[in-house]
């Protein structure tokens, strides 16, 4: 009987067999031929994102921002000092955590990864430094914002986002600037937040970074509330008991919608919102919902540059890609591979050493995102990196609507409104 | 503390709690007839908002017009979900019950996640940003509408299971399943009219909040739990039971505002569920139907 089987094998089924998987052997050779393919060798550039979990959205977005400049740089002829050496995106998700995030650059080194990137959350940035000091491979953060990451004092480790005190300098310096261009100063104070870790160590840090300010604002409460929840009407109603003048929100999307409506169900006068660095204000889903009620909404964040030609060029293809606008998070993936290709064609190699010191010399200006060139200091943190204010103002396209009022050289409008007419009056 | 703080949180206490006891009404029901308890409801409420936000967007009909087509669909979805899983599973034990139905939770779930995306979508209704004042007082009309319209579907429902051949077939079904089959009452199509009824309430609770709270895929779980509270509160399969369950939490939660951070109101509400099950585990209204 087996013998019989095998005979029937190798006549027709053999036949069949051999068939399908020719066409497959040739088939996944047509693209590619291996002879051409290895001519000038590809580098390799590990990504580890949240793809998947509860920030799996901007996880996506960051992926798309990655292979965005990937594609652009082997459009343009790769790395030109290396014989037009393509890059090659190998990508991990971190599913949002550190302890898989860490797994998967052990993954993407051992499959060859040059230079390691991402990973926009902190804490998966933490693990990854550690392994990357370790293995020795260089990594060039594109998003992630806890200074504790670069103050280790890692050889390794490099970031192109700007760092949380940054951030909250950048707030600081903004609030500063509003309330003496228009001469007025708010005295009372709330502060809101999400209780998760970015939430809660923002919302703290921008009280202390307010106290040393010497600005003469009061915070005379502070509101924490969980992530996801359904409804803030207790929460708007002691606001509203704190007498504020102005609301300092640390907040997600969905409560951005929520606190605003309640804030006018409510009626409480306000001179106006000015977020100290979160989302919740400029998504266009959150500027379509509010619509009026949004206006004049201040935001403090690391920002795109729509005039810069860059941006132009990387957000259509992005459009036609993916139908959405490049937003700042995915732009920052893209700024973080058009650096890492710089370094790489300063570096004319792939040895770490070399890469290194390629790094520290960089300065690069061509970017899509608001700040001044892309130089490392001591510690590995962007000297370049920035925020910008951005208002919501009126304007018919509703893309449109979020506004760059400062600083001086990137902006789209020149009037900032503050106070705010109040929600009801509008 | 100040008195229009304190007042302003028992009134919108108030109001949400007759929300809540609308969503635990469906759970309670099905309890109440079939003793199974619907692990995917508060994701049935999230199909109901989502169908509700597509009406509006896709047509401009509002949801509070809308209501009666999305309670049907919801209704529909309900009955087979009846007919095709929970009528196969009503007799293996309660631990086995639950998988089935959290799957079913799990599915719907992904299934909103597949056709509308993780986004909040929010529509701005007609009511959505209006309010009545009463001195410093704020009452907020799509809350107040939600209310009134909530307590005039508990007493609809109260009458249909009183007055109607159905809703006594419904009420036989529950208290002796034997019997109800001896004289000749079809119990499985009662049995699938009653889930339905129960997913047709939470719907309409769906759509009452849809002008309130952005709407996300993953937000039914948090439904499920404050509907499954709520009906240990009030006395599982009492349908009085969860509107006073309701109105007891939707006070607590908001009031408990006074005194804690809002990050502590779910201990708020598990601490009250605590207290129950030690006290008085049949529920406030337990022990009759």
């Amino acid at each position: 009987m087996p013998r019989k089987k095998l005979g029937n094998m190798n006549r027709r089924t053999f036949i069949k067999t051999s068939g399908v998987i020719g066409l497959g052997v040739a088939a996944s050779n047509f693209g590619v031929p291996k002879l051409l393919r290895a001519a000038p060798p590809t580098i390799k550039i590990g990504s580890v994102q949240p793809a998947t979990g509860p920030l799996a959205v901007i996880g996506v977005g960051q992926r798309r921002g990655n292979q965005l400049a990937v594609d652009y740089i082997n459009a343009m002829g790769g790395i030109k000092s290396m014989d037009g050496a393509k890059l090659e995106l190998l990508l991990g998700d971190s599913e949002s955590k550190p302890e898989i995030g860490r797994s998967e650059a052990d993954r993407l080194i051992k499959a060859g990864a040059a230079v390691m990137t991402g990973p926009f959350q902190s804490g998966v940035a933490l693990a990854i430094s550690t392994l990357c000091e370790q293995r020795q491979v260089p990594f060039i953060m594109d998003v992630a914002a806890l200074d504790k990451i670069t103050d280790k004092g890692y050889k390794y480790t490099y970031r192109v986002f700007i760092t949380v005190s940054g951030l909250l300098n950048g707030a600081i310096k903004y609030l500063k600037m509003v309330t003496e261009q228009k001469g007025v100063m708010p005295k009372r104070a709330v502060v809101t937040n999400t209780a998760d870790a970015f939430g809660k160590g923002m919302s703290g840090g921008f009280v202390k970074f307010l106290e040393k300010s010497g600005l003469p604002i009061e915070v005379v409460d502070k509101v924490q509330y969980p992530l996801g929840i359904h409804d803030l009407s207790a929460e708007v109603a002691r606001i509203k008991a704190a007498k504020p003048d102005i609301l300092f929100p640390v907040s997600r999307p969905g409560d951005g919608i929520i606190l605003t409506r309640e804030l006018y169900k409510q009626r409480v006068e306000l001179m106006g919102i000015f977020g100290p660095g979160s989302p919740g204000w400029y998504e266009p889903d959150v500027i379509k919902a509010l619509d009026k009620l949004i206006y004049y909404v201040m935001v403090n964040v690391p920002w795109i540059n729509p005039s810069s030609q860059v941006y132009q060029q990387a957000n259509a293809a992005f459009q036609k890609a993916h139908n959405r606008y490049l937003d700042t998070n995915s732009a920052y993936a893209y700024t973080g591979v058009l650096v890492i290709a710089d370094i790489l064609e300063r570096a004319t190699s792939t040895d770490p050493e070399k890469i290194l010191a390629a790094t520290r010399q960089t300065n690069f200006t061509n970017h899509p995102v608001v700040g001044g060139p892309v130089q490392f200091d001591q510690k590995g943190n962007n000297t370049g990196a920035q925020t910008a204010l951005i208002q919501v103002q009126p304007d018919q396209d509703l893309l449109k609507r979020v506004k760059i009022v400062a600083p001086q050289e990137f902006v789209q409008s020149d009037k900032i409104v503050f106070p705010a007419p109040q929600l009801w009056k509008r | 503390m100040d008195a229009t703080f304190t007042i302003q949180l028992i009134i919108q206490g108030v109001l949400l709690g007759g929300i809540y006891g609308l969503i635990a009404m469906g759970l309670s029901l099905i309890f109440g007839v079939m003793g199974v308890i619907n692990f995917a409801h508060g994701q049935m409420m999230v199909m109901a908002m989502y169908v509700s936000y597509w009406i509006f967007v896709l047509l401009g009909i509002d949801p509070y017009l809308s209501l009666i087509v999305v309670v049907a669909v919801i209704f529909v979805l309900g009955y087979f979900i009846q007919a095709t899983v929970v009528n196969r599973i009503i007799d293996y034990p309660e631990a086995m019950q639950v998988l089935p139905l959290v799957s079913i939770g799990l599915i719907l779930e992904n299934l909103a996640l597949l056709f509308w995306g993780p986004d909040h979508r929010s529509p701005q209704t007609i009511l959505s940003l209006q309010s009545i004042w009463i001195g410093p007082i704020m009452i907020d009309v799509s809350r107040l509408v939600a209310f009134v319209l909530a307590i005039f579907i508990t007493s609809l429902i109260f009458l249909f299971l009183k007055k109607t051949n159905i809703g006594k077939c419904i009420r036989a079904a529950s208290d002796n399943r034997m019997g109800a089959i001896l004289v000749g009452i079809d119990v499985n199509r009662i049995y699938n009219a009653s889930f339905g009824l129960g997913a047709a309430t939470t719907a309409a609770a769906g759509v009452l909040l849809l002008p309130l709270m952005p709407i996300s895929p993953h937000m039914g779980h948090d439904f499920t739990l404050t509907a499954f509270i709520v009906v240990i509160l009030g006395g599982m399969g009492n349908l009085l039971g969860a509107l006073v369950g309701g109105l007891i939490l939707g006070i607590a939660e908001l009031v408990s505002t006074l005194f804690l951070p809002a990050t502590l109101k779910q201990v708020v509400s598990f601490s009250i569920l605590i207290i129950i099950m030690l006290f008085r585990p049949q529920g406030l209204f337990g022990g009759k139907k």
